[in-house]
């Protein structure tokens, strides 16, 4: 560690890091904009300029983010120099930049336009017109560019040169006619494209499935995880007007996920606003579903495991921790072995964060004393099954509709997941909240624990499913007794 | 402690009955006085450009789409939380338009919030107050109830310009 | 023509005109309260809104008919019935106008023509607080009680006074008789009775003064006192029952500005001119009960009302004391030949 003094208090800095690092931390405010942290400092916006003196030299205007920390540094934010510096640096990215805040997507998370509000003059000086380039370039499926609006700090180009080190994008043209594109025009490709939009530091990257969608100071903000794959990567949940998840973010993670999120799980939550959830139970009549509340279902169930004990019993891996829990103790009071569905794998599998396996939980699962079996096991231990419980959130897509259909007609098939299953075999189907709606914890493939949130609430008639095991528990407990002795 | 003395009444004045007179004359005559009555629905409410009618959304000069963006401001800015809108993508050069524009005027308070905050002259106070119907539902507007041209509202536009010029600058009414 | 419907068309005439007569006064409360106030008044239903009535009566017999819980269901439905029938009652002996010819037959213009009507008026129209209390009492509710308390003390203070001035009247015509008391003060304004120096000014002005407190109208409407009492003893009334009462009290008014107009100011007596057509002599009648009604609004939207114990005090300290010496000095100036 080295002695600093920044703004008059000296303050112990990382010389690994640079000085914009250490400002950040001790409370001085520094803005930035080409400047990540997960990125390699380029210097190229110049609005994080500080004054610095060292030793004898007189102080002189530095940019922060380039800076190295080094004993005996003298840092000022506040002086009237640094202020100048930057001031004029902001009149220059805003000389083009349209003011189109109202229609602007990032407007409410901009820094451009937080520090424009607090630092900037409220008149421009320039009597030129602005640029007038492309405002709507699409950059692939999942990306639209918004030419003028860049202020080329290039986070965009070296996202996909130091963290996906598959090169895409680049400033192309010179000087003022100076653009983001890609080589040769060709779309952007690739499972991280999402994460430019999150790091421009305007609102010249957009996500197409967002944009226009909302305002962002309208999202509840929820911070969760992800469940598309076992990386479990920290995701805040944005939902507008407590109802629709509109987007998922990274969050901040240094031990999972750092600053990123693959697209597969960013684009994952039209599954959280699914319309046609199943509110209460149904009862299955000759493949036929007839809707009732859920405390009706709860007692079918009840009377159906009261003639069938010992029921063949899997559960999902995107259970939580504690649902699995009251899982493994409904498992016990049934006297049947627990078992996992063993969650399926794709092809998304790479080196930065994805793991291929598409389940959050398998590892706390495990952990807590479920065996894991494989599809084709659990669909012939299913077929040679008298009374079947299928538990949690999309066990019944793992296992297949189509499978699932095959199922004799004399199998007594209980099942809670969020869509009503609609096959034959079916008896009763019990709702039950998806991953948006329920709060409990998710252990990814290194071992950590993340924690997920309700965000949005459940359809009506939906209680949690360990409130439902609970309940059937509490319910068959003294038949139970009896079979025991 | 305060006594206070009445005063003493004199026999006359006992009787009342003098008074009772007058006041039965004073009620009589205001029998023949002009009436102060308002015919509300027949004689309407005087309205002038300062009046904080029902907000309304100003249409373009081509009189088809609407000035308003869906930035949301009004939506912020409301403290009755009155204004729901969602946004979607238009093909024409302000690139966002409402696609749901909704005001409940149930729960509007005239307050004139929206007016201030919205940056694109998009809403404005009319002088339209009157808001009656046989549903709540109905007291909602949406956009084809809320738009009026521009001409409509020049007299709330141009008072408002006026009295809010001081704390505007040029570069922020672009 | 029979004589039974020559009855019949007397009593249907009176009745209906009375029933008119009341209806019109709903609105003209109305109206007149609203001209005192700079106002317009109800103007939407019908020409100037004198079809106002109608559309009440309407609103009234669509309302829901609320009966309290705890309530006596049998007084509580009968009190509204008391209260509209007596005023009804004493009507029909009110001589209107002298003799008419109806399909041939030569009768006078009242229902009944008995030679005791004072008697049978006083009676009749004493039986008028019986619906008042019995509806504050079966109401089950405090304000109601409260109401009807007030208003059984309040008709017992005044009808002494009101009888005594009548007796004034009574004496100096020597009968009971109404169209007696009528036909007597035929002739020269000053033989109406409220022209009887120095008896008859004072007690018109006794009996006026009572008939508001007898009709619970303003400024001694302590039965339902807004204020204090929610809305008195028909507080807890509701669509046609709450009309009854109503009809009852502009009945109530409509037989006292009668009355008035009977004892003191001549009848349908056009003065100086005793043979006048029995046409003119009832809107002469009318034209005086009108002002009286007239008179029941003009205070009613003029005077506050008084606190409790200012009206007894005045009833029994003032009044009644002037109307015991009004009926002596009566009798005494009677004696003495004073009238003669």
């Amino acid at each position: 560690m080295t002695r600093i003094t920044i703004n008059g208090k000296e303050v112990e800095a990382d010389p690994k890091k640079p000085l914009i690092t250490a400002c950040h931390e001790h409370a001085a405010q520094v803005p930035m904009y080409c400047y990540h942290p997960g990125l390699t400092p380029v210097g190229s916006c110049r609005i994080c300029q500080v004054e610095l003196q060292q030793g004898e030299i007189p102080p002189r205007i530095v940019v922060a983010c380039r800076t190295p920390v080094a004993e005996g540094m003298v840092v000022n934010t506040e002086t009237p120099q640094a202020h100048d510096a930057r001031r004029q640096c902001l009149e220059f990215l805003l000389k083009n930049h349209p003011l189109d805040c109202p229609i602007c997507d990032k407007a409410g998370e901009c820094d451009l336009q937080d520090y424009s509000f607090s630092e900037g003059q409220a008149e421009g000086r320039s009597v030129e017109p602005r640029r007038k380039l492309e405002k709507r370039k699409n950059l692939g499926d999942v990306i639209v560019l918004d030419q003028e609006r860049c202020i080329l700090c290039s986070r965009c180009v070296r996202f996909f040169e130091d963290v996906t080190k598959k090169p895409q994008l680049t400033v192309s043209g010179l000087g003022s006619r100076s653009v983001i594109s890609t080589f040769m025009d060709r779309p952007l490709t690739g499972n991280y494209q999402g994460n430019v939009a999150d790091i421009c530091p305007v609102g010249a990257l957009t996500l197409s499935g967002f944009r226009f969608q909302a305002r962002v100071w309208n999202l509840d903000k929820h911070l969760s995880t992800c469940g598309e794959c076992s990386r479990g990567c920290s995701i805040t949940v944005e939902v507008l007007r407590r109802k629709e998840v509109k987007r998922l973010r990274p969050h901040f993670n240094e031990e999972v996920n750092k600053w990123w999120m693959c697209d597969h799980g960013r684009f994952s939550y039209a599954r959280l606003n699914a319309e046609d959830r199943l509110q209460g139970a149904t009862l299955h009549q000759d493949g036929v579903p007839h809707p009732v509340d859920r405390e009706t279902g709860i007692a079918a169930v009840v009377d159906m495991l009261r003639v069938h004990s010992g029921a063949y019993i899997l559960i999902s891996p995107w259970m939580t921790v504690e649902e699995g829990e009251q899982a493994l103790a409904f498992c016990h009071a049934l006297a049947s072995p627990p078992r996992l569905l063993a969650p399926p794998t794709n092809d998304l599998k790479d080196d930065l964060l994805h793991t291929g396996e598409a389940a959050p939980n398998r590892r706390g699962l495990e952990g807590q004393g479920f065996q894991t079996q494989s599809r084709d096991d659990a669909l012939s231990a299913l077929a040679a099954a008298e009374c079947a419980v299928l538990i949690g959130e999309r066990i019944t897509e793992i296992l297949g509709v189509e499978a699932l259909a095959e199922l004799s007609n004399s199998i007594r098939l209980i099942i809670f997941d969020t869509h009503a299953l609609q096959v034959s075999a079916t008896n009763v189907c019990i709702g039950i909240p998806n991953a948006a709606e329920r709060t409990g914890t998710w252990i990814n493939v290194d071992g950590h624990a993340g924690r997920i949130a309700a965000a949005k609430p459940a359809p009506p008639g939906v209680a949690s499913l360990t409130r439902s095991l609970e309940e059937i528990r509490a319910a068959l407990a003294p038949v139970a007794g009896e079979v025991g002795s | 402690m305060v006594i206070i003395k009445r005063k003493e009444l004199s026999f006359i004045e006992k009787l009342y009955l003098p008074q009772i007179f007058q006041a039965l004359s004073h009620s009589f005559r205001a029998m023949f006085q002009p009436r102060i009555t308002r015919q509300y629905p027949e004689e309407p409410l005087p309205t002038n450009e300062v009046t904080r009618g029902q907000p309304r959304l100003t249409l373009l000069e081509d009189g088809e789409h609407l000035a308003c963006v869906s930035c949301g401001l009004c939506e912020a800015a409301c403290p009755a939380y009155a204004i729901t809108i969602d946004g979607h993508e238009t093909e024409r050069f302000i690139e966002r338009e409402p696609e749901r524009f909704e005001i409940d005027m149930l729960r509007c308070i005239l307050c004139g919030f929206c007016e201030e905050a919205c940056p694109k002259d998009a809403i404005f106070m009319s002088d339209e107050l009157e808001l009656a119907d046989f549903s709540r539902a109905a007291l909602v507007y949406d956009i084809d109830k809320l738009k009026r041209p521009r001409e409509e509202l020049q007299g709330r536009i141009d008072y408002f310009y006026q009295v809010n010029d001081r704390w505007r600058t040029p570069s922020s009414t672009s | 023509m029979p004589l039974p419907l020559v009855w019949l068309i007397k009593v249907v005439l009176i009745y209906g005109g009375l029933i008119t007569v009341a209806a019109a006064m709903s609105l003209a409360e109305r109206k007149v309260s609203a001209w005192i106030q700079w106002r317009v008044g109800p103007n939407r239903v019908g020409p100037w809104g004198l079809l106002q009535p109608v559309a009440d009566g309407v609103k009234f017999i669509f309302k829901e008919e609320l009966v309290p819980e705890g309530a006596n269901q049998t007084l509580f439905r009968l009190a509204p019935i008391l209260s509209a029938v007596p005023p009804m009652l004493a009507v029909a002996v009110i001589p209107f106008a002298g003799e008419v010819s109806i399909g041939g037959h030569v009768t006078t213009l009242s229902i009944a023509d008995l030679d005791i009507s004072t008697l049978y008026v006083v009676a009749i129209g004493g039986l008028g607080i019986y619906g008042v209390i019995l509806g504050g009492w079966s109401s089950n509710s405090k304000y109601s009680l409260l109401g009807g308390l007030r208003a059984s003390a309040q008709m017992v203070s005044y009808e002494l006074s009101l009888l005594l001035s009548i007796l004034v009247v009574v004496v100096l015509s020597g009968t009971l008789d109404l169209r007696q008391i009528v036909n007597d003060q035929a002739g020269p304004i000053f033989a109406w009775n409220i022209f009887a120096l120095p008896v008859g000014p004072i007690a018109f002005l006794l009996f006026v003064i009572a008939t508001f407190a007898e009709t619970n109208r303003h400024p001694f409407d302590f039965a339902e006192c807004e204020p204090e009492l929610v809305g008195g003893f028909h507080t807890e009334y509701s669509s046609m029952k709450f009309a009854l009462f109503f009809l009852g009290e502009y009945c109530a008014m409509t037989v006292m500005a009668c009355l008035t107009t009977v004892f003191f100011l001549g009848g349908g007596n056009i003065p100086w001119w005793p043979d006048a057509p029995w046409l003119l002599e009832l809107t002469c009648f009318l034209s005086k009960m009108g002002f009286f009604l007239f008179l029941f609004l003009w205070v009613r939207w003029t005077l506050p009302r008084f606190r409790f114990d200012q009206l007894m005090a005045l009833g029994w300290k003032v009044m009644l004391p002037i109307a015991i010496a009004n009926v002596f000095v009566t009798g005494a100036l009677l004696s003495l030949g004073w009238f003669a």
